[in-house]
């Protein structure tokens, strides 16, 4: 899964240096529109900085060039699907047999689209309850793994009390997953709330679902300030787009040195490390042709269900 | 027959040796080198399982260091791909021949292999099953490494072992066997003479990757050559003729074996990684000694005894794991689903899967007893997935608890006091 997010960030600078990777037709991709109406995902929300001709040029190709390739866009939806593309731990068997249960799985309940930064009410079944039954509503500040073992983290302030869980997302006793508010952040994951201030991670428990049934998935560009230290990271050693500019005061000067020392602005221009660090285009082809008709099939069962 | 079979083209054999160049002649013709003759067997580290000791014995010597093997097999099977300049009708030549001897290639099971025309040849009879009787272990493939839930939410986490493409070869009787080299050169007497070795070869591959001395090994049985092969010691009663096909129902779900491997390479490791030493402390006047073992001995012995736990290399050992749980079996794919994430070696390499030596989980029982000599398959067809009864099949519905009304528990001054009233 932290590959599959860099691979997102990564998209820009790829297609800069015009390399045929998944990131690179990934941000093509978004602004194209979907093909069908109800079933096909809403497009991410570009970010803005890509040339708006060359986006249609590119866009009427991919077009011209492939009738059948499936819609590269579902892979944000699905990012489990796809293998970790570490070769040494990699099989085809074991990866089509895990995909079959996902999609067994899937078959039982909807587990619906969502990003990091969306907020989630979960139904899980748990002995220990009186009611058998437990619920919570939170924030996705992290989704991670691929395959059956792919997980989320909510958090949420209860009481003022920070509290996370971690979820297994193909673990059968869940028994509900509900989307409040569908919307993305700037960051591949959003930790850093552990260290700000309560009022970035607070929902209210009976919170009513907020979605803007529009085609695109809205970006959310909040700017995040921090605590003063101790952190549980150093979140001034990398840069988050999401967390506020105020960060530099909490830091001392020889942080700030340091933090110039550690920077590796090279690693955008690395070929081989986002070669290795990827999925080619042509095996996430393959993987959505094999899952599209099920998932296309779940989406209508459970699209009716809810209706 | 079956030698009718492999030999069968003589034209193509006369073909073969006036056309094609000298490399190319030396290849296809088949040597047999008295491969499995037993004078001549070295005494090899895969006679896995000689010995039915299952309890560890602990002794001065302490593990074996890695040092150079032998070849297992005492034939050569690596070859020099030395850069041949074939022409495309002389390549076309060879896979004609190739698919001739072993049948087109195929995919079956999720394993790349030949169709052989060796199908079901012989008809193995069902054996009965006696105390002590041991049929043949099989090759896997550690393919991965997944969670598998259970009926009561427990998570359980399983290594998928593949079955891949294993056929026996060939069986050696109880008095040609040579057993295993052993360190201390003492042989139980109980087990001479009773255990018969069966040789089980793993996915069929191109006969034009190996040496024709290897290639020969096969020629008996008219298989392709293996990319694999292992010796099982068996009982004499469950041999099983050459040419069977071993798939992943010779196993039952909830059964328990034991998996062989070669464990992770991790070259040469200090005290900590190596032994799980706790190192010492990072501050507090440490000088240049944070990770080192400490002391190694003193007193009486001014020595340093046999064993001790010191740096050293690390991983690349023939281990076993025992008594693990098949969870679940795909039947399409002969894949065996199997607890615990420790079995030995990386992902994708082979291991040897074994029924369970644990005591505590050994079949005593006739009814109890595994397939014997191995799966019969039958006219039934066989579900994809087969599930242990503890197990959570994916496409069941979520998994939810009953709320069990708990009866109100009188303490013991309320039962006394009922008991009281009533005199």
């Amino acid at each position: 899964m932290a590959f599959y997010v860099s691979r997102l960030s990564l998209g820009l600078e790829l297609r800069r240096l015009g390399c045929k990777t998944m990131r690179c037709s990934g941000v093509d991709c978004r602004s194209s529109s979907s093909t069908s109406t109800t079933l096909a995902p809403r497009s991410l929300a570009d970010d803005g900085k890509t040339d708006k001709l060359g986006r249609r040029e590119k866009k009427n190709l991919m077009m011209s060039e492939s009738v059948d390739k499936p819609d590269l866009n579902l892979r944000f939806k699905y990012p489990e699907m796809f293998p970790e593309p570490f070769m040494i731990w990699r099989n085809p068997v074991k990866e089509k047999l895990e995909r079959k249960d996902m999609l067994a799985r899937r078959n039982c309940i909807s587990i619906p689209e969502f990003y990091v930064g969306s907020v989630l009410r979960v139904n899980l079944s748990n002995i220990h309850q009186p009611d058998k039954v437990s619920s919570f509503v939170g924030i996705c500040i992290e989704r991670k793994e691929t395959g059956l073992r792919a997980s989320i983290t909510l958090r949420n302030v209860i009481d003022n009390l920070g509290v996370e869980i971690k979820l297994e997302l193909y673990d059968p006793r869940l028994l509900k997953i509900e989307v409040l508010r569908l919307e993305r952040r700037l960051d591949p994951h959003l930790r850093y709330l552990r260290d700000a201030p309560p009022e970035y991670s607070t929902f209210p428990l009976d919170m009513k679902p907020d979605i803007n049934r529009s085609d695109e998935v809205p970006l959310n560009r909040i700017k995040v300030k921090l605590n003063p230290r101790p952190w549980t990271e150093n979140w001034h050693k990398i840069e988050y787009k999401g967390i506020d500019e105020s960060i530099d005061d909490l830091i001392t000067n020889k942080w700030k040195a340091r933090r110039e020392l550690l920077r590796k602005p090279w690693e955008k221009y690395d070929l081989m490390k986002t070669y290795r660090a990827t999925l080619p285009e042509e095996e996430m082809e393959e993987i959505l042709t094999e899952i599209k008709d099920d998932v296309e099939e779940h989406d209508r069962k459970h699209s009716r269900r809810q209706s | 027959m079956r030698r009718l079979l492999v030999h069968q083209p003589p034209t193509v054999n006369c073909l073969w040796r006036e056309t094609t160049m000298a490399a190319l002649r030396t290849r296809v013709g088949c040597l047999l080198q008295g491969f499995f003759s037993s004078s001549k067997i070295p005494r090899s580290s895969f006679d896995i399982r000689f010995d039915g000791c299952v309890t560890q014995v602990r002794f001065k010597g302490g593990p074996a260091t890695p040092r150079f093997r032998h070849p297992v097999w005492h034939v050569r099977k690596e070859r020099a791909h030395y850069p041949e300049n074939l022409t495309a009708e002389n390549k076309e030549f060879i896979r004609e021949t190739i698919s001739q001897d072993f049948g087109p290639p195929i995919v079956a099971h999720g394993v790349k292999t030949y169709d052989s025309p060796l199908k079901n040849i012989e008809k193995i009879e069902p054996v009965q099953w006696f105390p002590g009787i041991r049929r043949t272990s099989t090759i896997a493939k550690k393919i991965g490494i997944q969670p598998l839930w259970l009926n009561d939410g427990t998570r359980v986490m399983t290594t998928l072992l593949q079955i891949v493409d294993n056929h026996v070869i060939k069986y050696n009787p109880p008095d040609q066997v040579i057993p295993l080299r052993r360190r201390h050169k003492v042989i139980p007497k109980k087990v001479l003479g009773k255990f018969g070795a069966l040789i089980v070869g793993a996915e069929s591959a191109d006969p034009q990757e190996f040496t024709k001395n290897y290639c020969g090994l096969f020629r008996e049985s008219g298989l392709p050559p293996k990319r694999k092969l292992a010796r099982f010691l068996i009982s004499p009663e469950a041999v099983l003729p050459s040419g069977t096909p071993l798939n992943a129902m010779h196993y039952r779900v909830g059964d328990y074996i034991d998996a062989t491997g070669f464990t992770i390479q991790r070259g040469f490791q200090g005290v900590m990684k190596r032994w799980g030493f706790k190192g010492q402390p990072a501050t507090h006047g440490q000088t240049k000694t944070h990770r080192r073992p400490g002391s190694i001995g003193g007193g009486a012995g001014h020595r340093v005894w046999p064993g001790k736990k010191m740096p050293g290399h690390m991983g690349g050992r023939h281990r076993t794991l025992r008594a693990l749980k098949i969870l679940r079996i795909n039947t399409e794919y002969n894949v065996l689903y199997v607890t615990g994430q420790n079995i030995p070696g990386q992902i994708n390499s082979y291991i040897y899967v074994h029924d369970s030596l644990s005591h505590h989980r050994w079949v005593k029982d006739a009814k109890d007893a595994w397939p014997l000599p191995t799966y019969i398959p039958t006219e039934t067809e066989v579900p994809e997935n087969l599930y242990a009864s503890d197990v959570h099949p994916f496409d069941a519905p979520s998994i939810t608890y009953e709320i069990v009304d708990t009866p109100v528990v009188r303490t013991g001054a309320k039962i006394a006091k009922a008991k009281g009233s009533k005199k």
